[in-house]
């Protein structure tokens, strides 16, 4: 079953005078029922491919189904069945918590208040339900635009960003919050982020986007594998070591930060010992660790 | 169309009635719009008339243009920020993610905005009286048609001002307070058209509100220009309203299209 199907997705901005191009032939298949990453540095596109899913921009090529509908032709169908929430937490300022969720219920013909009150208890904002959206912390006025998402039951969500600039501890919170809800309702939650912990925490599937392109998509493992990135090795050492004498078998890349070098491999058993007998030649090792490839790494290395 | 879906169209457009009454409700602003600048208007206009020594019906026919600028301006606004509130909040996002028409909106808004237009009407009717003993009473159902061509007025400046803000972006907010004083101005506020050059002239004719100024007008013996002027106000006014609403559909997808309305959620 498919969420969302992207077929050969072109989004070109143009103005009087220029041209650009923000989606590049993007083919996507996002599974439903599960958390799906959209990863990617800033500018990437992950915006743009979220708003064209939901409804809120026209592509300029190419087709898009959302839940089985054509995004130009069942549009307001589509937006019946989904919803939004962003990192930028704007709602109508001079509205409380409660008037906000009661407006937003009304734009879905929904008129039962309990559906607000229920909202409202469910993220845990009792204490501002009359509270103004200007006056909430930035913590409430996120969870208040999070229960905004899910105010007409929606099957698909998109979460664009949903925990920037939000403090640790709240973002843990907000993290739980959203995994729970996608789990206790069995919908399909995608979800654009920086914050690689969020997507290996949260996301079964990841699409990574750069400069408008899918550059990599799977499992989190399907990623790591798929760069050939099992393993980091990090050895510091006394001295430097001649660029040349780095081509070791199985190593995919060396990084290097002042005198530490990080190899990443594809086995730690079988290319550990070879790649420090080579470093010792040229220089004294002092510290050895290990650690298996994040979803930073990986992301490190799409971006580029 | 079922009872069902019926029912959540009507919810769906009494949203944004709700929205504006809330905004209203708790901003001394809009509370000042409605109540301040139409007071303070027809106090200026009725001073300087006294002043001026003139005959009943003048004095009629300039607090009539008076009470009309007010009631169009106040009425006109509900519906120009219908947009005007989710764009300065940034929240536009939201509210064209939901399965709303863009009737709903233009619609829900202008019932609030009917609502404004009515008190400052009422306000400023009793005003004209208690203050210079003027009455601007008509006969009830006139007056009803009058007022209702004037919130049909009110309605074509507000879509105008939110097609052009999904045109021009931010830069076109400055229509909000701007288009009724041009709209009145070349229909006529404290004169007759007729003393307008005549390519104005011509342009002020096809505007519904020239005719439905004319019509109030008529009441204290001023000639219209026209023998059916208030049928030819309701038509123009339907017409006007039918092709504004199709150029607010087409500024609408060419929003989408470019962008403009995730640009105004950064």
């Amino acid at each position: 079953m498919v969420a969302v199907r992207c077929e050969n997705l072109w989004m070109i901005y143009r103005s009087l005078f220029s041209e650009k191009v923000a989606i590049k032939d993007v083919n996507l298949k996002i599974p439903r029922g599960k958390i799906y990453g959209l990863l990617g540095p800033n500018g990437a596109g992950k915006t743009t491919l979220v708003s064209i899913m939901a409804t809120l921009l026209r592509q300029t090529k190419g087709k898009v189904e959302v839940l089985n509908l054509d995004n130009l032709i069942d549009s307001k169908e589509i937006r019946k069945r989904i919803n939004i929430a962003s990192g930028n937490p704007n709602l109508i300022w001079s509205l409380t918590v409660y008037e906000n969720l009661r407006y937003y219920a009304m734009l879905y013909g929904i008129y039962d208040r309990r559906i607000v009150e229920n909202l409202i208890k469910e993220f845990e904002l009792q204490e501002f339900r009359d509270v103004e959206f200007n006056k909430l912390s930035t913590g409430n006025k996120q969870k208040l635009i999070l229960a905004r998402a899910f105010v007409n039951n929606p099957e698909l969500v998109f979460l664009d960003e949903p925990t920037k600039g939000l403090d640790p501890p709240i973002a843990k919170r907000l993290r739980e919050k959203i995994s729970s809800m996608q789990r206790d309702l069995g919908i399909t939650v995608i979800l654009t982020t920086h914050y690689m912990g969020e997507a290996e925490m949260l996301c079964e599937r990841i699409a990574f986007i750069n400069r408008g392109e899918i550059v990599a998509e799977g499992t989190k493992n399907d990623l790591k594998r798929m760069l050939k990135m099992r393993d980091k090795i990090r050895i510091e050492v006394d001295s430097e070591i001649p660029q040349s004498k780095l081509n070791i078998e199985g190593v995919y890349m060396v990084e290097k930060d002042a005198n530490q070098y990080y190899f990443y491999v594809d086995s730690v058993e079988r290319r550990l010992w070879e790649i420090a007998k080579e470093v010792s030649k040229f220089a004294k090792i002092k510290n050895i660790a290990v650690r298996e490839v994040d979803l930073e790494d990986v992301f490190n290395e799409l971006a580029k | 169309m079922s009872s069902t879906s019926l029912r959540s169209e009507i919810i769906k457009t009494l949203g944004f009635t709700y929205r504006n009454f809330i905004i209203t409700k708790r901003n001394f602003f809009t509370i000042f719009e409605t109540l301040f600048w139409p007071v303070i208007g027809l106090i200026s206009v009725g001073l300087m008339s006294t002043y001026l020594d003139l005959k009943n019906e003048y004095f009629a026919f300039i607090l009539i243009g008076a009470v009309t600028l007010s009631i169009l301006q106040v009425s006109q606004l509900d519906v120009a920020y219908v947009l005007l509130f989710d764009v300065w909040s940034k929240s536009v996002r939201y509210t064209f993610v939901s399965p709303i028409s863009s009737w709903n909106m233009l619609l829900g808004s202008w019932l609030f905005g009917v609502f404004r237009g009515f008190i400052a009407f009422s306000i400023l009717f009793i005003a004209s009286n208690t203050l210079f003993g003027i009455d601007l009473l008509i006969p009830l159902h006139c007056l009803i048609l009058f007022l209702f061509g004037i919130f049909l007025s009110a309605k074509i400046i507000g879509m105008i001002t939110c097609s052009l803000l999904l045109i021009f972006g931010y830069r076109a907010e400055i229509f909000a307070w701007t288009l009724s004083a041009i709209f009145m101005l070349i229909c006529g506020i404290y004169y007759p058209v007729s003393m307008l050059p005549e390519s104005i002239r011509t342009l002020a004719y096809i505007i519904p509100l020239t005719h439905f100024l004319e019509y109030y007008r008529s009441f204290y013996g001023f000639e219209t220009s026209y023998p059916n002027t208030l049928q030819i106000g309701y038509l123009l006014s339907f017409f006007a309203i039918f092709s504004l609403f199709i150029f607010h559909l087409w500024a609408l997808e060419r929003a989408r299209k470019r962008g403009t309305i995730t640009q105004f959620s950064e």
